[in-house]
């Protein structure tokens, strides 16, 4: 029990130094720009996905400047702002970049990952992250199901009635959390993105 | 026991037409079968830049489904851009005017039923005028370059602003672009106006606004075929698909008047366009304005109905389905004809206007 304790108390001290460290962590740098890109990815993470990490001891903490928020129905929606990147979505390429970070933590054995830099990979359909105190990007998340993409007005717009886990995803978490709970093409919930690129 | 060798046999015999597909055997129109094909089978009309590739995509889906011993399943049909015209496309089917280009096939989608047409080829995305109740189906990464005869007067490279003044007329002689080169007119051609690859390439050496072909622009070449003896000229100048031309030097797609002919796909703005050592679409040319994604059209009212013929046209299209399934057949047949595969969950993915 007094370990389990120990265990909980190490990893609420890593979300608290990981939350303070990571503000502001995600933002790219970005060439100036009269106008600076704008917009925002929603996750939307499936109550039954939620159900399925808590029974695994699995949690994910958004890091600032993400935004979380919570509907019984829909589950937990973050809204991760957008903050640079040239990506063309209707034409299937270049990057959108995301600001905050996300922090995965197994209470079950008390390991964690955490990951900055995410982008949206539009060349590779990916929501990637560079995991602190690394410098290459893990694909966490892929879009799938029905995907929608417009372009409207210079706002250009994706969603996906599916997100999945990326392989390469599922084997970073596993590993280092030490659990099997993830999985490639493990359904998270859904996405939606609008970007404006900079002008 | 003899049983299971003429299984095995069967089984063989089926891989083999699968591999062969795959492997990138040209496939005839639809005109030329003993019969039409069913009034439930998908069938498609429209683009010339991706006739070839829904041809070959249209064999090997129909094997996929013989080989799991699927005989009800609807198969696929793609009636090329030319051809005798008109065309029934399928029993009970209205008779129509054989669509040339992506344009036609996207006019002949929206006045006909799923009884005549199910789907428009197209190369280009959707624009003003289009029908917001199209749904543009992402099938696969092209890019369109400028070729010319091999060992003619044009230049390895022309950047964005030549390629506009020459299609506006106001650069006329290769003089104009470098002293270096021969004091000869220059040659501009352009598909006929129906076709997505004319309007992708105007729009696109007009940074986005469509460029208007000036009068010493020639139009109505058949798209994607240097076999055309107007373009056997050494000052003339083509836009043509690089996937296209990527099939038809590396992979054999060609034949009859769908070659490369004397032409050669030149630089713009110094990036090549094809990777002669991958035999593909050089990435840093389709990551380009150059770039473009091709598409399938489809009725969005047929695409949700949540029936039947929703159910084959996703199984064919959509995400997760023959095409989009990346490293299967339909994925396998898309690199053969010189197309970039769309990654999962894009290929499948839609966009209208």
């Amino acid at each position: 029990m007094s370990r389990t304790r120990a265990r909980l108390a190490a990893t609420s001290a890593a979300v608290v130094l990981a939350v303070t460290g990571m503000s502001g962590a995600a933002v790219a740098d970005a060439a100036p720009a009269a106008t600076a890109a704008t917009g925002s990815a929603v996750v939307t993470s499936s109550t039954t996905f939620l159900k399925d990490q808590a029974l695994n001891g699995i949690v994910v903490i958004p890091l600032p400047t993400a935004d979380p928020a919570y509907d019984s129905t829909t589950g937990i929606t973050t809204t991760f702002p957008v903050t640079g990147g040239s990506g063309d979505l209707p034409a299937y390429y270049g990057d959108i970049d995301l600001g905050g970070g996300l922090l995965f933590i197994n209470l079950f054995t008390g390991k964690s990952a955490t990951f900055k830099q995410l982008h949206f990979s539009v060349g590779n359909w990916q929501i990637t992250g560079v995991p602190v105190g690394g410098t290459s990007p893990v694909a966490l998340l892929d879009p799938a199901g029905d995907s929608q993409v417009s372009r409207a007005n210079g706002v250009q717009t994706l969603t996906s009635t599916d997100l999945q886990v990326d392989p390469a995803g599922a084997q970073y978490l596993d590993t280092k959390l030490k659990t099997s709970f993830f999985k490639g093409g493990q359904s998270v919930g859904s996405l939606a993105i609008n970007f404006t690129p900079a002008s | 026991m003899r049983k299971t060798a003429a299984k095995l046999l069967a089984i063989a015999a089926i891989a083999t037409s699968v591999a062969t597909v795959a492997a990138g055997t040209a496939v005839a129109d639809p005109s030329t079968l003993p019969t039409l094909p069913a009034a439930q089978d998908i069938v498609g009309v429209g683009s010339d830049t991706t006739q070839s590739v829904l041809n070959g995509l249209s064999v090997g889906y129909n094997a996929a489904l013989t080989a799991a011993g699927n005989t009800t399943s609807p198969r696929l049909y793609s009636w090329d851009a030319t051809g005798s015209s008109p065309i029934t496309t399928k029993t009970g089917a209205t008779s129509i005017a054989r669509p040339n280009g992506s344009g036609a096939g996207i006019t002949a989608l929206g006045a006909n039923t799923s009884a005549t047409v199910d789907f428009a080829r197209s190369s280009r995305a959707p624009q003003t005028g289009d029908l917001t109740t199209d749904l543009f189906v992402a099938l696969a990464k092209d890019a369109v370059s400028w070729a010319a005869k091999n060992g003619g007067n044009a230049p390895a490279d022309l950047t964005t602003a030549q390629l506009k003044g020459i299609y506006e007329c106001t650069i006329t002689n290769w003089q104009q672009i470098s002293p270096s080169l021969a004091n000869a007119t220059i040659k501009p051609f352009l598909p006929q106006t129906s076709s997505g690859t004319r309007t992708f390439f105007l729009k696109t050496i007009g940074s986005g606004t469509p460029v208007v072909p000036g009068t010493c622009v020639t139009s109505g070449t058949q798209e994607n075929q240097g076999s055309d003896p107007a373009l056997n000229d050494i000052n003339a100048v083509v836009p043509y698909s690089v996937a296209h031309y990527v099939g038809q030097v590396y992979y054999g797609q060609g034949s009859g008047s769908d070659v490369q002919g004397p032409l050669t796909v030149r630089s713009v703005n110094t990036i090549a366009p094809v990777d002669t050592v991958n035999k593909t679409i050089a990435s840093g040319f389709a990551s380009t304005t150059y770039g473009r994604v091709v598409y399938n059209v489809v009725r969005s009212a047929d695409w949700n109905a949540g029936d039947a013929h929703a159910t084959a046209l996703r199984a064919i299209f959509g995400v997760g389905g023959f095409i989009c399934t990346n490293g299967g057949a339909g994925s396998t047949i898309v690199k053969n004809y010189g197309f970039l595969a769309l990654p999962n969950g894009a290929c499948g993915s839609t966009i209208h206007i």
